[in-house]
């Protein structure tokens, strides 16, 4: 079964502006300058010490020179210095670099907006985990988009009209296929309700370990999820969804990324307390779920009732398949 | 009677002259223990708090006495308004407008301005320890200015006063 639901570049938000604010003065003139058909949509700015710096937008990269223009080449690109990453750094973290160590060991910050910064360097360990960075050399800025209304087309495929709730679903995606756009526009839908589909909204729980869905700048959404959504920010997903199911009684419990054991035997839990789950997993096809042990085991407990597969085929965020719970029971 | 008023005004001038010199002597110590308090605060605040700089410094500017105050007052102003401004930079540049009616000589000045190179810039632990050698060397710092201002302070009382007697008992 084909979907409908398209990413359109048209509706990008100005999320580029919100992030300037963290950039030297010279790369902001740079990436201001950029013409709109690039800015409109901007998804990343790579700051990579001593290399050339480099945008993606609509999933091309482009570098830039220090006088303005850009092309498809990184010859005569303007090359990010030590300096620029220090004052990128000093901006985001208020010249505290100290108050940064949770971030990070995570391997990034968000900035207010949602947007978010990965960073790589030298790793710092103790006890064999890391401990924090040093020597921070690449910094990948990547602007996030809320977009509204990217779920509006699929949800009706989803909902149980029967107990007014949505079935347990799976989002499945490659990388860069939209998932967790996808799934905070159905949070925000699930949470606020679709008068005109008769449904009135639930209570969603959802657990942002990475702080992706709901974008939570110290620990309030910077995205839009919907006026009946708890979000535990940061927190593991396991724990997380036995958090909110003792605490917060919601309708919904919403995670992303699923994959390890414990994710599972959590949500069997969640689905013995009578609560919905929708959750993404990193996969291109079923086959794919089934060859891994743990999401074999969801598999055959034969309670997921959709599953919905995104691909690239009409755009970022395209809604490839939905398969319904009865054809994907896998055999035993 | 002219000349008694011109004596009288010599020797009081030269008294004057040297007050204002041993109060410097004495202002010393007490400036270099108002920056120790306060960088002892500031410890607490990074190393227990993680509180961002601009934070930390605003509060201890709220916390300590008006002249060392001022400086912590104006280093928070400064990382919060002027966007892209290093801890380093704004901590020199509150320096130097501090510098002007501070008794604080070139080394004590040093020692704060070295500090403000690693401010903000490494991990908790690694600025704790920044600190605590700054903090060991102003507790050095201060301990000379008082052994000076024990020996100067009295020293230029008299000499001003003394001073101005010589000259005027020479002119006479």
């Amino acid at each position: 079964m084909n979907g409908v639901v398209r990413v359109r570049p048209g509706i990008y938000g100005r999320g580029w502006n919100e992030v300037l604010p963290v950039l030297p003065p010279n790369l902001e003139k740079m990436i201001a300058g950029l013409p709109d058909h690039i800015l409109a949509r901007l998804e990343e700015i790579r700051l990579r010490r001593d290399r050339p710096l480099v945008v993606g937008a609509g999933g091309q990269d482009f570098f830039l020179r220090s006088d303005g223009q850009s092309g498809s080449v990184p010859d005569n690109a303007y090359l990010t210095s030590g300096e620029d990453l220090e004052r990128v750094i000093h901006n985001i973290s208020g010249s505290s670099f100290y108050a940064l160590e949770e971030e990070l060991r995570n391997g990034y910050i968000t900035l207010p907006g949602g947007h978010r910064v990965g960073l790589t360097g030298k790793a710092v360990l103790e006890d064999g985990r890391v401990k924090t960075l040093k020597y921070l050399s690449g910094l990948n800025i990547r602007i996030s988009r809320e977009i509204k209304g990217a779920a509006a087309a699929l949800l009706p495929r989803l909902l149980d009209q029967a107990a007014d709730n949505i079935h347990h679903t799976v989002v499945f995606s490659p990388p860069c296929c939209g998932k967790t756009t996808l799934l905070r526009d159905l949070v925000r839908l699930a949470s606020n309700g679709v008068p005109q589909l008769n449904y009135p909204g639930r209570t969603v729980g959802l657990v942002d370990e990475r702080s992706e869905i709901a974008g939570c700048y110290r620990g309030v959404p910077q995205m839009d999820v919907g006026v009946r959504t708890d979000v535990l920010d940061g927190c593991p997903k396991a724990q997380g969804m036995m958090m909110l199911l003792r605490s917060m009684s919601p309708d919904i419990i919403v995670t992303d990324e699923i994959g390890k054991m414990e994710d599972i035997s959590a949500l069997e839990e969640v689905f013995n307390a009578g609560v919905r789950i929708i959750v993404t997993i990193h996969a291109s096809s079923l086959r794919e779920l089934n060859n891994r042990p743990a999401l074999k085991y969801l598999l055959q407990l034969n309670i997921i009732q959709r599953f919905v597969l995104l691909g690239r085929s009409r755009g970022v965020g395209t809604v490839e398949k939905i398969i319904y719970g009865h054809e994907a029971t896998p055999r035993r | 009677m002219f000349k008694l008023m011109g004596a009288l005004m010599l020797v009081s001038a030269s008294g004057y002259a040297g007050w204002h010199v041993s109060r410097s002597y004495a202002r010393r110590p007490v400036e270099l223990r108002q920056f120790i308090t306060a960088l002892q605060m500031l410890e607490t605040e990074i190393t227990y708090a993680a509180t961002p700089l601009p934070d930390a410094l605003a509060g201890i500017a709220e916390r300590v006495d008006t002249r060392v105050s001022s400086f912590f007052d104006h280093a928070a102003k400064e990382l919060k308004t002027a966007r892209g401004t290093s801890a380093r930079e704004a901590w020199s540049a509150a320096l130097h407008r501090y510098r002007a009616g501070s008794t604080l000589d070139r080394g004590d000045l040093g020692i704060l301005n070295s500090l403000g190179h690693n401010l903000g810039i490494s991990d908790r632990d690694d600025q704790a320890k920044h600190l605590r050698l700054t903090l060991e060397q102003l507790k050095m710092a201060q301990a000379r200015a008082e052994e000076t201002a024990a020996k100067n302070v009295k020293l230029w009382n008299y000499v001003g006063l003394l001073g101005g007697l010589i000259i005027v008992l020479a002119l006479y």
